[in-house]
């Protein structure tokens, strides 16, 4: 790369142009030569006769994305990751101190250190591209923006909105940063330039070229009485508890950042607002969380890339443009929604009108919701949900590129429609199973072409559930199994390729600790403790009991049943599971579960110790460590297996991305396996051999783990 | 006759339950209500979108916020960007001209597969302002001090405020002046058609109508509703039909148009409808390329003039030129659908058929058009019944008649119907083998 011929500095007519090309990377970023070079031209450019500057970015969806993530993942202390910033800072400072105006011309991304970089310029004019998104995400990263953004937000657009762009670390959209007070102006992308260059004139022309100080001015009273002293301790406060009550105290960068923006807010002496700020980088920059976070996020890039395979084999995969998905139940109706959504042509089809018209009615419900919080107009509404038309017959069947069942979990059943539907479709139409429990390549052989037959698994709600398992049977070709990661994508989900196997992945690897939660619970302890260990002191979304609620009880143990037959004493099965259900608690859906259920989740439902004929729980019975243990080295010993033996996904990174997107396993431990890393195989062994010994064979440790800890070996490196 | 292979055939149709206007379909815009029987038709066929050269639909009332609802319909239903769609406008023939502009571009060869239908929501026909209000809007909106503002607002009188109804406007002939149902009155007159006998037919329409819901002979036009957003309503069948309906019930209703000396009331006449028909049109070469099977070919077909006050004989003048045209004599057809506007209308046509005189002096015959046998008319029952969406009820006789033709097998059908303005059309289809 030549650093050179990346940045250029062109001065005509008194207008000085610095364009941003980086040559051969796809985007523009801060890396550390690329900011030298931006310094030195800032430099020349002081020296220069130009009396106004614009920059610009040449790349055609990207402002500046950012600063450079392989450096911050490479900050290894405290003082690397202050001297880091404070260079920075002082380039981004001979912005603000030049003596001429600039403008920046923004169109595409301008996050993080491209959106401290106008921060620091005169005036910002941006395209309104669907591309053109600014703001700070650097707390997703698990670091507050640290070449000024804590310091100049708050003062272009006000505290609050300053917060809740940083606090959530969000993106906003050209007319949402207008509205914010982000940007000056917003103009058509083929307009930009020229905009820039006539204001440049403009300016120049009426001689107002001195630097221009914009500063946050609250309209209206209820904006002054906020901005006022005592309005700002009630902002802080409130961001506070907000910020505390999101994070459970396992991301230390929102609540980092927002001390930063308190401590200096307002202040007068910027070079002492900024050590604040560079102090405050210091404490999250080399943090375990961020390390782990910047992990996630190049394995979530990743898996947006086709799988390996697909590359390999040469398949072009199939475009799918319409499909048939056959029940209407909550998965069937979740899965027609999000497909008509993506504008394919969707027949929902179910035994009668009623089921199909409620089916129809929860798409439209999804939708309405959007309509009312303004993520989609009244046009679009209407445009996706004529993409999901309903039938109770295969009218429309013949001329679908792919059909999905999502009907009940019966094999003969299933078998049974599968061979009926497939007589209704042309030859090369993909048929997908959303089982979640059942062989995908058993009920292949229902239909005439097992090889276009393939396992589409959705997770629950599917709207808002990233993840889908793509379930390859022992006949799927990789056409088909490319056509459906393809159309994963289509969807804006993402696809992890997963072989045929008892359970697949997320279940497989979530029911060993959802089981050994029920031991627990036999044991003595408390239903809410258990839960909140894992939320509170782990990370995970929900509670292992919260979730059976969620899932259904009878699901469980039916699945619970699935994995004891395939795996044995591994899958041991506590016998409360079939006290419970004798008990008629099916969590969530009867409104009875270890939960009290009143719509929302409430308190722990007390009667049911008594109904499982426990004793009242003695809260204290079992450590914390050894409570968050017992269940994810369960999931890890179970990982091993299901990785290196028998193979059912192609790398550790597909288990860590499908439990993160699947199962909610908290980012900020960088995913399953590399959390396992970091405990450590010879311990992780050590510990499982003292519990097989202590609770049973449930406990005991793997092959491919064993093998892992005899050569101490890791699942990620 | 020419070459077969640009036979114009039609494939299949479907269409939406026909509602009486303010019942179940009254909130599903006109341009929904299209899309919901092309998509069921596209469905049913299961044909592949990227044949399709045009889309043809009839509609009288021309939404505002939907201007060419036969695009907004294309597009809806998924048909690609590239496929052009217009609207046609022959008032009550709507749906029928959709059928014959389609069956031009085929027998032509510039096309060979077509959707063609109508729609129409008669329940969201709007209340208008008058024109004078209008003006006085825009010399108000447009003033440019408070002064004129308010100079403008001076003019406004309350009678100024009082809506202009767009169905009763849309319902009256704009040459003659005379209401629709007044040229109900007139035939009756006329044709010495008395009150009992109008009565008597509509009962039957009633009766034959409810007589094919039950036997579910309708079933395999209709496509269900599903009415959004709550989806809480399923319509499957016409609501229109009354098992319950009696000649008493009939007798006991007083005359809407000639309150004193009238004939024709609500209950013999049809009633303001909401629906949607379409079908899929090809030539027989493509449909053999393709592999669809027709369901009928188009013989022939006419459009006819005559006075607007007498414009419920229409059927009988296009049918005299629609079977010359095809080389047929009446007696050659086997089955009639002939649009029931109002009992009074139908009996009018039925006497003139059968009239030498009529042919004589109307029709430049020299004997009469042939009788029409009750027994073979509208045997599933008519629009007094089923009701008549305006804009789309050209389709939907043609895909009933086209429908029964196939079960009983006969060769030769009519769909006729008359035009508010003073116009009769006709089409003749000869069933399928198949």
């Amino acid at each position: 790369m030549s650093v050179q011929e990346s940045i250029k500095l062109t001065i005509r007519d008194s207008i000085a142009t610095i364009e941003f090309d980086l040559i051969g990377e796809k985007v523009n970023k801060l890396s550390t030569p690329i900011m030298a070079r931006f310094s030195e031209l800032l430099d020349e450019l002081g020296r220069g006769t130009a009396q106004v500057c614009i920059l610009i970015s040449r790349k055609p969806t990207v402002f500046i994305a950012g600063a450079d993530i392989e450096e911050i993942k490479n900050l290894k202390d405290t003082t690397a990751c202050m001297a880091a910033v404070e260079s920075g800072q002082q380039i981004i400072n001979k912005i603000e101190d030049l003596d001429i105006p600039i403008i920046a011309a923004i169109h595409g991304a301008c996050a993080g250190g491209g959106c401290e970089l106008v921060l620091a310029c005169d005036y910002r004019i941006a395209s309104d591209d669907k591309s053109t998104r600014i703001g700070l995400p650097e707390v997703k990263l698990g670091v507050i923006p640290g070449f000024g953004g804590c310091v100049r937000l708050p003062r272009v657009v006000g505290l609050e909105a300053a917060l809740d762009v940083i606090l959530a670390g969000k993106l906003l959209p050209a007319s949402k940063a207008l509205k914010i007070g982000l940007v000056d102006e917003v103009v058509a992308p083929t307009l930009l330039e020229k905009r820039a260059h006539d204001f440049a004139r403009s300016l120049i022309d009426s001689k107002r070229t001195q630097k221009r100080k914009k500063t946050y001015t609250p309209s209206g009273v209820v904006k002054s009485l906020l901005n006022s002293f005592i309005g700002r301790q009630v902002v802080f406060s409130q961001a506070r508890k907000g910020v505390v009550q999101q994070s459970r105290g396992h991301y230390p960068a929102p609540l980092e950042a927002l001390n930063v923006i308190q401590r200096t807010y307002g202040m007068g002496n910027r070079a002492r607002a900024l050590k604040i700020e560079a102090e405050g980088f210091g404490r999250v920059g080399p943090s375990e969380v961020s390390k782990n976070l910047i992990h996630v996020f190049y394995l979530l890039e990743g898996a947006k890339k086709p799988p390996p395979f697909v590359k390999s084999s040469g398949v072009e995969p199939v475009e799918i443009d319409s499909a048939g998905v056959l029940g209407a139940g909550t998965m069937g109706a979740g899965i027609a929604q999000l497909m008509a959504t993506s504008g394919l042509s969707v027949r929902l089809k179910d035994v009668s009108a009623e089921v199909v018209a409620k089916g129809l009615e929860a798409a439209q419900s999804i939708w309405a919701n959007d309509l009312k919080k303004k993520r989609i107009t009244s046009y679009e509404l209407q445009r996706m949900s004529s993409n999901l038309t309903g039938g109770m017959d295969f009218n429309g069947f013949g001329r679908l590129k792919l059909v999905i069942e999502a009907i009940v979990e019966d094999m003969e059943v299933k078998k049974k429609v599968i061979s009926e539907t497939a007589s209704h479709m042309l030859a090369d139409c993909i048929f997908a199973t959303n089982t979640s429990s059942l062989s995908v390549t058993e009920m292949a052989t229902a239909h005439p072409h097992p090889q276009r037959f393939v396992g589409m698994h959705f997770f629950n709600p599917v709207s808002k559930m990233p993840l889908v398992e793509v379930i390859k049977g022992a006949q799927t070709s990789d056409a088909t199994v490319a056509g459906i990661v393809q159309l994963c994508k289509k969807l804006g989900k993402t696809g992890v390729v997963v072989k045929d196997s008892p359970g697949f992945l997320v279940n497989r690897l979530l029911f060993p600790w959802l089981g050994e939660c029920l031991f627990m619970l036999q044991e003595g302890m408390a239903i809410d403790k258990i839960d909140r260990i894992y939320t509170h002191d782990f990370g995970m979304p929900m509670g292992p009991f919260h979730l059976m609620d969620e899932v259904g009880i009878d699901v469980c143990a039916k699945v619970s049943k699935v994995f004891h037959q395939a795996f044995g004493e591994r899958a041991a099965v506590c016998e409360l599971q079939s006290k419970i259900i004798e008990t008629g608690r099916l969590g969530k859906k009867n409104a009875r579960g270890f939960y009290v259920w009143d719509k929302v989740r409430k308190q722990v439902d007390d009667s049911v110790y008594s109904d499982l004929g426990l004793s009242t729980p003695h809260l204290t019975s079992i450590s914390n460590g050894e409570v968050t243990g017992r269940g994810i080295y369960r999931m890890i010993n179970e990982a091993a297996l299901a990785l290196h033996e028998e193979k059912i996904v192609q790398s550790a990174s597909d288990i860590d991305v499908a439990m993160i997107l699947g199962a909610g396993f908290p980012p900020f431990r960088g995913g399953l396996l590399r959390y396992a890393d970091s405990v450590g195989s010879v311990a992780i062994v050590d510990q499982l051999e003292m519990w097989a010994s202590k609770y049973g064979a449930r406990f005991t440790p793997t092959h491919p783990l064993r093998n892992m800890a005899k050569t101490q070996r890791c699942f990620t490196r | 006759m020419g070459d077969a292979q640009r036979d114009v055939v039609i494939i299949e149709g479907v269409r939406t339950p026909f509602a009486k206007s303010g019942t179940a379909l009254k909130d599903i815009h006109a341009a929904e209500l299209g899309a919901i029987s092309v998509r069921e038709l596209i469905a049913k066929t299961n044909l592949d979108i990227h044949q399709i050269d045009e889309v043809i639909i009839g509609n009288t009332a021309n939404p505002s916020d939907t201007a060419n609802i036969a695009r907004v319909i294309a597009l809806n239903s998924a048909i690609p960007l590239s496929v052009p769609a217009f609207c046609v406008h022959r008032n009550c023939a709507s749906a029928l001209e959709a059928i014959t502009s389609a069956y031009e571009r085929i027998q032509s060869g510039s096309s060979n597969v077509l959707i063609a239908g109508g729609t129409e929501n008669m329940s969201q026909l709007p209340l208008l302002f008058t024109q004078r209000f209008a003006n006085l809007f825009g010399e108000f909106a447009f003033a440019k001090s408070l002064t004129l503002k308010l100079l403008a607002l001076k003019k406004l009188r309350l009678s100024d405020l009082k809506p202009r109804i767009s169905i009763m406007e849309g319902l009256r002939d704009p040459f003659s002046g005379l209401m629709m149902g007044d040229t109900a009155e007139l035939l009756a007159r006329e044709f010495n058609i008395d009150r009992n006998s109008q009565d008597q037919f509509a009962l039957e329409s009633h009766q034959k109508a409810v007589a094919a819901q039950k036997s579910g002979r309708l079933d395999p036009e209709i496509v269900p509703v599903f009415v959004a957003p709550r989806f809480e309503k399923i319509i499957q069948k016409d609501i229109g039909p009354r098992e319950e309906q009696s000649i008493e019930a009939l007798k006991k209703m007083k005359p809407y148009f000639d309150r004193r000396n009238g004939t024709v009331t609500v209950a013999n006449s049809c009633p303001i409808t909401d629906g949607a028909a379409s079908v899929l049109m090809m030539s027989r070469r493509k449909a053999q390329d393709l592999g669809h099977k027709p369901l009928a070919r188009i013989v022939s077909y006419a459009f006819r003039g005559l006075q607007p006050e007498r414009m419920g004989l229409g059927p009988v003048f296009a049918t005299a030129v629609a079977l010359k045209k095809a080389h047929l004599p009446m007696s050659a057809i086997e089955l009639v659908e002939l649009n029931e506007a109002f009992a009074s209308q139908v009996l009018a046509c039925l006497k003139a058929f059968a009239s030498d005189s009529f042919a004589q002096k109307e029709l430049g015959l020299s004997t009469k058009v042939g009788e029409i046998d009750p027994k073979i008319l509208n045997v599933n029952g008519g629009a007094i019944a089923l009701g008549h969406p305006v804009g789309a009820t050209g389709t939907r006789i043609v895909l009933t008649l086209a429908k029964e033709m196939k079960r009983r097998k006969i060769k030769y059908g009519l769909a006729t119907l008359c035009i508010g303005g003073g116009q009769g059309g006709a089409i003749i289809l000869e069933n399928e083998e198949n």
